[in-house]
């Protein structure tokens, strides 16, 4: 008889995976957030002034949002682990790089365009297109447990920058920095496979299909909108109504990221420690909202529904946040808000896999966090526009916030029955709609 | 008004609340930044190195069932 040893089935290879790229976002993305933290100590140094500093970290935004379609595609073309790799060599020896800072031309060259620019490689983007290959029944938790490195990066990589700085100076920060990334290149080599086949397996860790017609029930069978070239996803309605709502998700949480502090002190009247404790907070539930959508999308489904929801549940937040005035107004924002924030990445990425497949998944992901990011530069530069000719945040937050309406209607209004895989096997032939 | 938006570096990580958050820490660990560093490179570091004793601990699973998956890919070829 065997024993429970031997029955039992080991961890999915696929799970490494996650726990792989989980661990390369977290370094990389909390290097990069870290930068705020040596405005000061370099500015000092080098006698600039916080626009000069701060121009480097603006250019970074930019070119990190553009290039981010340019990888998508390397991704897509090769693959993606070498990708990752040469990008993770490339960020950690910039990072460290920075170290050797003597000129603002140099700190904008190394960190507003090499820094920036190598980061796209494990963007997000890019891990959720490695996890929808990966997984295709669990697919939606594994990309939210990706995307949670969003929010671990700046909770524990930032505040180790700032106490190694302490204990240092900005030199030697920026050099441990850089080798903290570098420490993430033996998990992307022993552990990163592009594909489940690559060892033997199959998506989720499902056993082998017995016949064609078993295969057709899994996820994996394949939608009508299936494309190999990203030109044809945007033929067709879904990624417009994704990138529409994904441009709207940019645009209502950068200018939060950017204003919201402000808005708390100046129009809310709280202390600078109260409104950075109700911003800490709305940051640490992201990872619950994250997991929580992911969670939700594999166990029930409607994926879109769940997207619209999160939408109008902030569209909600905005509406406390302007209407409650009083710092009770501040917290009910941050709780409603905070689960809504990294969700909509999460079920985007995992929608967009289920509608278009994995072929050309990286460009249409890196296209979409391109929309995203431009809707985020663009509401901060508004914001701020409104807040000088007004005296008050009042009607660019309105203004953002109204948006969440349309964005929630479109999510809605994606036909997920009819064109996503996940669907398909349900319904052989066309579903009739949503 | 520029300076304004730059001043935030697009990321998450206000400065305003990036001193907020290194006096609660200071408050908590109540010792020299090292103690602190030390803390949170351990836990930074300990990660990928808890990844990969758990993948070695399965290797005697994953050896007994990667042959069948083998095995169940190879008839699927011949089909």
């Amino acid at each position: 008889m065997p024993t429970t040893e031997k029955t039992k089935r080991p961890i999915y290879y696929g799970w490494y995976v996650c726990a792989a790229t989980l661990f390369i976002g977290f370094v990389a993305i909390g290097a990069r957030n870290s930068f705020g933290v040596f405005v000061v100590p370099m500015s000092d140094e080098f006698g600039w002034n916080r626009f000069t500093i701060s121009a480097a970290a603006a250019l970074g935004v930019l070119i990190n949002g553009l290039s981010q379609p340019f990888f998508g595609q390397i991704f897509d073309r090769t693959g993606g682990r070498k990708m990752i790799l040469i990008s993770i060599v490339v960020l950690g020896s910039a990072t460290a790089m920075l170290a050797l800072t003597f000129h603002i031309l140099f700190l904008a060259f190394m960190f507003g365009i090499v820094v920036s620019m190598a980061q796209s490689g494990p963007a997000p983007s890019n891990t959720a297109a490695l996890m929808a290959r990966w997984f295709k029944r669990r697919r939606a938790t594994a990309i939210s447990i990706n995307s949670s490195a969003l929010s671990m990066g700046g909770m524990i990589m930032v505040p180790f920058s700032m106490f190694l700085l302490q204990a240092t100076n900005w030199r030697v920060a920026w050099l441990a920095l850089g080798i903290i990334v570098l420490s993430s290149l033996p998990m992307a080599y022993f552990f990163l496979r592009e594909r489940p086949e690559d060892r033997g397996l199959y998506p989720d860790g499902d056993p082998a299909p017995l016949n064609d017609s078993t295969r057709t029930t899994r996820r994996g069978s394949v939608g009508p909108l299936e494309v190999d070239t990203w030109k044809q996803s945007f033929k067709t309605a879904p990624i417009w109504q994704m990138a529409g709502s994904y441009f709207v998700c940019g645009t209502t949480t950068f200018v939060m990221s950017v204003h919201f502090i402000p808005f708390a002190i100046e129009d809310r009247g709280v202390s600078g420690a109260t409104a950075a404790t109700i911003f800490g907070y709305m940051m640490f539930l992201n990872i619950f909202g994250a997991l929580g959508a992911g969670i939700l999308s594999d166990k029930l489904g409607g994926t879109k529904n769940l997207l619209a929801f999160a939408y109008a549940m902030r569209g909600i937040g905005y509406l406390v946040l302007l209407t409650v005035d009083s710092v009770l107004g501040l917290w009910i924002f941050a709780s409603i808000a905070g689960f809504s924030w990294v969700a909509t990445p999460v079920l985007t990425s995992s929608l967009t896999a289920d509608v278009y497949g994995t072929k050309a998944l990286g460009t249409i992901s890196g296209i979409t966090f391109m929309f995203h990011q431009f809707g985020g530069f663009g509401s901060v530069l508004l914001a701020g526009l409104l807040f000088d000719i007004t005296g008050s945040y009042t009607l660019p937050f309105a203004l953002v916030g109204a948006l969440l309406l349309p964005a929630a209607i479109s999510a809605f209004s994606i036909k997920e029955r009819k064109y996503s895989s996940r669907y398909q096997s349900r319904v052989p032939t066309p579903a009739a709609g949503d | 008004m520029i300076s304004l938006i730059l001043a935030h570096q697009g990321d998450s990580a206000d400065p305003e609340m990036l001193r907020w958050i290194k006096v609660q820490l200071d408050h908590i660990f109540g010792s020299g930044p090292w103690v602190v560093v030390a803390i949170m490179g351990f836990v930074i570091l300990s990660m990928p190195l808890f990844i990969i004793v758990i993948y070695l601990m399965q290797t005697k699973r994953r050896a007994a069932v990667e042959p069948m998956n083998q095995k169940g890919q190879d008839q699927e070829r011949v089909r």
